[in-house]
């Protein structure tokens, strides 16, 4: 016995001597300042029973604007601790009656006004807004653990919640009501388990001391009780601070509260139960009480759910970086004046402008998909003008090339395969795609025309919308993420597990789409789609029939009687869309910059918010305000700084990959390579039977010849409508295919490339490198450079293989691979 | 320096310690392991460091792995060396990141000083098999008392007629409750029975009442009591989760176990011993049945299989799949050669013992549980709030039992008495009269809850 207690002294001296901070992130001291005021959230509050508190949000504003939270170091005094006090910083009910509470901090105050009442009646747990919650909060029935379709360790739940009476007969019936002991709640499974009492295979996942264990065990003393009939029903939660709060260190914290509204008009604090998450944990953490820490300059939108209530709330932090000035960089439009004001904020310099010879590649693989004639190049370094971008710009939008390289991208979404839309379909819809670009055709207009189409795919090109979609669920899974952004997969068997997207919302979408009607034709590759008049749509879950939805609008009562689609095409198209105009510009956006201002390009949702929420605001309004006229987008963000910065960092902008300071190089994508290479050697690939001269951007479909380059480099089956199937990841495959590839060796040999040709006319050795050079980076070499060439031409006897070599050598440059 | 002088107040120390005088006090008796220290780490270690997951790569689940060293190679527990014992060194720090249990309440210092002292006295091994699950050496719980009154009612998950018939036992919380049969009041309450039983069975000459059960997910065992007196007899098996079923043999000289570890047990009555332990299932055992000369065991299982094994030898016969969902009920065919399974399916099946080839169903509304075989018939407690009673042979329904405002879990029949009684989720139990269906008593099997 001595000889224990000696030890336990002997470890806690060395304890003392080796201390180091275990867990958690260190806070910042708060400087509280001089704040002009102090305001405390909520203002007045309405405690029920004595179960319910309310979370205390503290905020100081300053004479300069700025805010900061001030909840962890202001101080609390309750007039009457008899009716309420503040515990941490809740309010905590202690009898009925009335009470003031008085926040003192800063040398200023302000008084929370509370009322209690039935303070003596037992406040019995909701099962819906208390057990379930509590499991939700716990991670329970999250997707990897009891939430999975079988379960684990044969408890099973419902994913996050979505289906109460599974979870009922899951808790209190299933195996002869094992998990919960009501003569004895302690020794219930249900909490042993999380304690890790009990052997667990997902370990420790509560504590006594978490406001869950609390409610989970008060309802098994309370006899395992179901909400009763009729039970005011929660309709929404609002997040506290709303979005939009600017942070400067030191100031880097900020408790959120959240309350949940119920449909009988009444509220509740749930910030205990609610379930909290960052978009982005290198800006910001939360903790599961609810309070956030910025780590790292920039923003984050924290997403509260309380079960299948989802809101967020955006935080920005900002800090004073060493040295930074803003040095006004110039404005050519709107997009410079959003980019630059985010830019400002967060104290990042924008790079300068790039050079002609960047520029003009840049553009040329924009917007047209290809590399510049060396001509062109070279008229356009002499040109003097001031306004030869925008000359340029214009007249690239105008080449038929244009059409064709956009109808490509567009080809991919739409799944345009000879495999899927047939043999003569392909050409056709390939054709109607590149004709709804040539003649700019409105983006309204061109989603009316795939979402509405019937008739024969043949006739009717764009009737090959619903040959790829080919029933119900593919026409919602596609329809919401090219034309919403929106994922809806996961809704189609259970709620959204991380977005507001409802099981009924994707059945309710169904219902504008089930009718469709699709039969052969006695014509070969034809398909005929026409409506029927009838046709509902059952929730496979609840069995209820379901009306017609529209995301922000609810059910349609009265949809277009002969063709539901027309009902949702014109709420699609409708001006004040929240989704349509702004999926299509951040996709422009996308393919213009590299990285989507909301990125995946076609993933909108709150955990992923846009980095520059205003800039995307403004280009959807120009867009809508413009009859949705695409070119005129592509041109804005052509034409701005923006697009045309350097991709060369600086000091102040080094770090910053999502704010557009400085252009993201990127490989080019697969098909840009096959037609780069071929530029650089002036020789034509040949694909399949399509005519000499197709150019690879120029391909109606990827099936329709079998180019291993094209496929190794990224070029999609086009099996799905999601943009990521067009990868741009780098792998050992394409470095093979550069340093001895059949395609690129072959080019080098043939004896009509570019060099072969320049040298059989004579030309000199050194105007011949600055050709290819001009060819393949759009710049003559530098004096270095053109050294280093020369020098190998003199080394080696047979100059056309040296040529070969040097040409190779330009192919390797990353200034050649990547478009920058 | 600093390290200096701590050395040197260590072996000051160690010095003083050593040099103290023995206590002439007198010398409490030894600690045990299986009665002392086994109880304490099942309850606060055997979680996080046993056959499931073992952190640290260290086990607690039996003695030999206590005291062996887990992935720090330090000595877990050195006899009679309280510092070269680094189990007793996690248990006693004082730095919360470093104590076991990790993220728990220390342990109370009755505990640990129980645990000092064993190590002290030479932390002996006083079972037979030192390899032994901890679960298996432990003496058979003393348990509390059941709850003077029910705060609320539980569910009867097991229930049976006294082999006269004048007394129905139900299965409570921690105790069996007997009632008069045919008024409903209670008769007497037995008391030291685990958490929840499951299942309720007399032996064939009717001296011995074996209640299967135990506290979910921590212990199953089956207690045997003397019929007459209702004291206990003996405690047969210690497992790692309930015993879901009984079952005697004919001869009365063995009972089987079906538990939700998994396993099939067979056990010697006489004795206790254990006779054969048959791990077929994948899931757990929901009921298990012996054929009429003893020498086949019929079992039902979560794993969605009826299976058939000789228990002779062991051996796996046949596996029925027919049920494609959880089985929770089986009794032979009185001709031996077919089984009936029940599940939730809601469906009885009728299959071939030979060949598991099906004969024939009858679906029910509900999720059908442990199927009893009395007196020439079949009685099927079903979700469907009703008890349903076949002729065993011609398997056709001679009548339903309804009335129950709750699933039916349980039931049993008295062939003599000929009266039928049920279990239900809501704690209801409900006894009707065989020959015409009239209820006789309803009455909720909770002291001091009125129906």
């Amino acid at each position: 016995m001595k000889l224990s207690r000696t030890k336990q002294i002997l470890t806690a001296m060395f304890a003392v001597l080796l201390a180091t901070p275990a867990f958690g992130q260190t806070l910042e001291p708060i400087q509280v300042g001089t704040p002009a005021i102090v305001e405390a959230h909520p203002a007045a509050v309405k405690l029920f029973g004595n179960r319910q508190n309310s979370q205390l949000v503290i905020t100081g504003k300053y004479e300069d604007g700025s805010v900061q939270d001030l909840t962890r170091v202001a101080e609390f005094t309750s007039s009457n601790p008899q009716v309420a006090e503040v515990d941490g910083t809740k309010i905590v009910p202690r009898g009925d009656g009335q009470a003031e509470i008085k926040v003192s901090v800063g040398g200023k105050e302000a008084i929370v006004a509370v009322e209690v009442s039935n303070h003596g009646q037992v406040d019995s747990v909701s099962f819906l807004y208390g057990t379930l919650a509590a499991l939700s909060k716990q991670g329970c029935n999250a997707g990897a653990c009891h939430g999975s379709p079988s379960g684990k360790g044969g408890f099973r739940l419902s994913l996050r919640a979505f289906d109460p009476v599974l979870d009922e007969l899951t808790l209190i019936r299933e195996d002869f009501g094992r998990r919960a002991d009501v003569v004895s709640p302690d020794d219930s499974l249900l909490l042993l388990k999380p304690l890790m009492k009990v052997a667990h295979g997902g370990g420790r996942q509560i504590r006594k001391d978490d406001p869950s264990y609390q409610v989970l065990r008060d309802w098994i003393s309370e006899g395992l009780q179901m909400d009763p009939e009729g039970h005011a029903k929660v309709v929404g939660i609002d997040v506290y601070p709303p979005s939009g709060r600017v942070l400067k260190r030191p100031a880097h914290t900020q408790q959120l509260s959240v309350t949940a509204r119920f449909s009988d008009g009444t509220t509740k604090d749930v910030t205990e139960l609610a379930v909290y998450s960052s978009s982005d944990t290198e800006v910001a953490g939360v903790d599961a009480d609810g309070l956030v820490v910025g780590e790292n300059r920039g923003e984050a939108a924290i997403v509260v759910r309380y079960l299948e209530f989802i809101e967020s709330t955006f935080l920005t932090f900002v800090k004073d970086i060493d040295g930074f000035t803003w040095n006004n960089p110039p404005v050519n439009n709107y997009v410079d004046t959003h980019v630059n004001a985010k830019l400002q904020q967060l104290k990042y310099l924008p790079s300068e402008t790039c050079t002609d010879d960047e520029f003009i590649r840049r553009v040329y693989l924009d917007v047209i998909g290809v590399l510049p004639p060396v001509e062109a190049v070279e008229a356009f370094l002499a040109d003097a003008s001031e306004t030869k971008r925008a000359v340029l710009i214009d007249k690239l939008l105008d080449q038929p090339e244009h059409a064709k390289f956009w109808a490509l991208k567009w080809g991919d979404l739409l799944r345009l395969t000879n495999g899927q839309v047939g043999a003569d379909g392909v050409h056709k819809y390939y054709r109607w795609l590149e004709r709804a670009f040539r003649d700019n055709m409105p983006y309204d207009e061109f989603a009316r025309q795939l979402l509405t189409s019937t008739g024969s795919t043949l006739t009717n090109p764009p009737a090959n919308f619903y040959r790829t979609a080919d029933d119900m669920n593919d026409c919602v899974e596609t329809i919401s993420q090219v034309f919403l952004g929106a994922r809806l997969q996961c809704a189609k068997c259970h709620n959204h597990p991380f977005e507001r997207w409802t099981q009924d919302n994707y059945y309710g979408m169904g219902a504008f789409f089930n009718r469709i009607q699709r039969k052969k034709t006695q014509r070969a590759d034809e398909l005929f789609v026409y409506v029927a008049r009838s046709g509902e749509v059952t929730q496979p879950r609840t069995q209820q029939q379901m009306k017609p939805w529209l995301p922000g609008e609810g059910d349609v009562e009265n949809p277009d009687e002969i063709d539901r689609r027309r009902t949702f095409a014109a709420w699609l198209t409708k001006p004040d869309n929240p989704f349509f105009g702004k999926i299509e510009v951040n996709r422009i956006w996308g393919h213009l910059l590299g990285r989507g201002i909301v990125d995946p390009v076609d993933d909108f949702r709150d955990t992923n918010p846009p980095s520059n929420a205003a800039l995307l605001d403004a280009l959807a309004k120009d867009f809508a305000e413009n009859g949705y006229d695409r070119k005129h987008i592509v041109r804005t963000i052509l034409n701005s700084r923006t697009y045309q910065a350097s991709f060369r960092p600086n000091e102040f902008n080094e770090e910053d990959v999502r704010f557009f300071s400085h252009y993201q190089p990127r490989l080019l994508s697969a098909e840009q390579l096959l037609d780069a290479i071929c530029h650089v050697t002036d020789l034509n690939e040949t694909f399949g039977s399509l005519p000499p001269g197709t150019k690879a951007t120029q391909l109606p479909a990827p099936d329709l010849v079998n180019n291993d380059f094209l496929k190794i480099f990224g070029q999609p089956e086009r099996q799905t409508v999601c943009a990521c199937e067009r990868t741009s990841e780098s792998n050992l495959g394409m470095a093979i295919q550069f340093f001895n590839g059949p395609l690129v060796y072959n080019k080098l040999r043939d004896e009509n490339n570019r060099f072969r040709k320049l040298l059989s006319q004579d030309m000199a050795h050194e105007d011949v490198v600055r050709k290819l050079y001009m060819a393949a980076v759009c710049r003559t070499p530098s004096d270095a450079e053109l050294q280093a060439s020369m020098n190998h031409l003199n080394s080696k006897e047979n100059k056309v293989e040296a040529f070969e070599d040097l040409c190779w050598a330009l192919l390797n440059t990353n200034e050649f691979l990547f478009q920058h | 320096m600093i390290t200096r002088t701590i050395q040197s107040a260590i072996s000051l120390l160690c010095v003083a310690v050593i040099a103290l005088p023995v206590s002439a006090q007198e010398e409490p008796a030894p600690v045990s392991f299986r009665k002392d220290i086994a109880p304490i780490l099942i309850n606060n270690c055997l979680a996080c460091h046993g056959p499931k997951k073992a952190e640290g790569g260290y086990r607690v689940d039996s003695y030999s792995r206590f005291i062996a060293a887990g992935d720090s190679e330090l000595a877990a527990i050195t006899a009679s060396n309280l510092d070269d014992s680094e189990s007793l060194r996690r248990i006693l720090s004082d730095d919360e990141a470093d104590r076991m249990p990790l993220e728990g309440d220390p342990l109370p210092q009755e505990q640990t000083d129980l645990i000092s002292r064993w190590i002290t006295e030479g932390a002996k091994y006083d079972a037979e098999n030192p390899e032994a699950a901890l679960s298996a050496i432990v003496p058979p719980p003393v348990y509390p008392d059941p709850p003077e009154a029910y705060p609320r009612s539980v569910p009867i998950t097991a229930i049976a007629f006294s082999p006269d018939g004048a007394n129905v036992v139900a299965g409570g919380y921690h105790e069996l409750t007997v009632w008069n049969a045919a008024d409903g009041t209670l008769v007497s309450r037995i008391k030291n029975v685990g958490q929840r039983s499951y299942a309720i069975q007399y032996s064939p000459d009717g001296a011995l009442l074996a209640v299967g059960g135990g506290a979910p997910g921590r212990l199953g065992e089956v207690r045997l009591f003397d019929a007459a007196s209702g004291e206990l007899k003996s405690v047969v098996a210690s497992t790692s989760d309930v015993i879901l079923d009984v079952a005697f043999n004919p001869a009365g000289d063995r009972i089987a176990l079906a538990g939700a570890d998994g396993a099939i047990r067979i056990h010697e009555v006489a004795t206790g011993a254990e006779q054969r332990v048959i791990t077929s299932h994948s899931d757990w055992v929901m009921a298990i049945a012996w054929n009429g000369d003893g020498t086949r065991l019929a079992s039902a299982s979560r794993d969605k299989t009826s299976k058939l094994f000789n228990t002779e030898n062991g051996e796996l016969l046949v596996t029925y799949s027919g049920h494609g969902q959880p089985v929770k009920g089986v009794v032979f065919h009185p001709a031996g050669d077919k089984v009936f399974s029940s599940g939730s399916d809601n469906k009885i099946h009728l299959w071939a013992a030979a060949d598991g080839k099906k004969a024939s169903e009858v679906a029910l509304g509900g999720e059908v549980y442990k199927l009893t075989r009395s007196g020439g018939f079949v009685f099927a407690p079903s979700a469907d709030k009703t008890v349903r009673q076949f002729e065993e042979g011609s398997h056709t329904e001679v009548r339903s039992y309804t009335g129950n405002a709750d699933w039916a879990l349980a039931a049993a029949f008295h062939p003599e008495t000929k009266r039928v009684v049920s279990g239900a989720f809501n704690g209801d139990v409900k006894i009707w009269n065989a020959e015409d269906g009239a209820e006789i008593a309803t009455f909720v099997a909770a002291p001091g809850i009125a129906k």
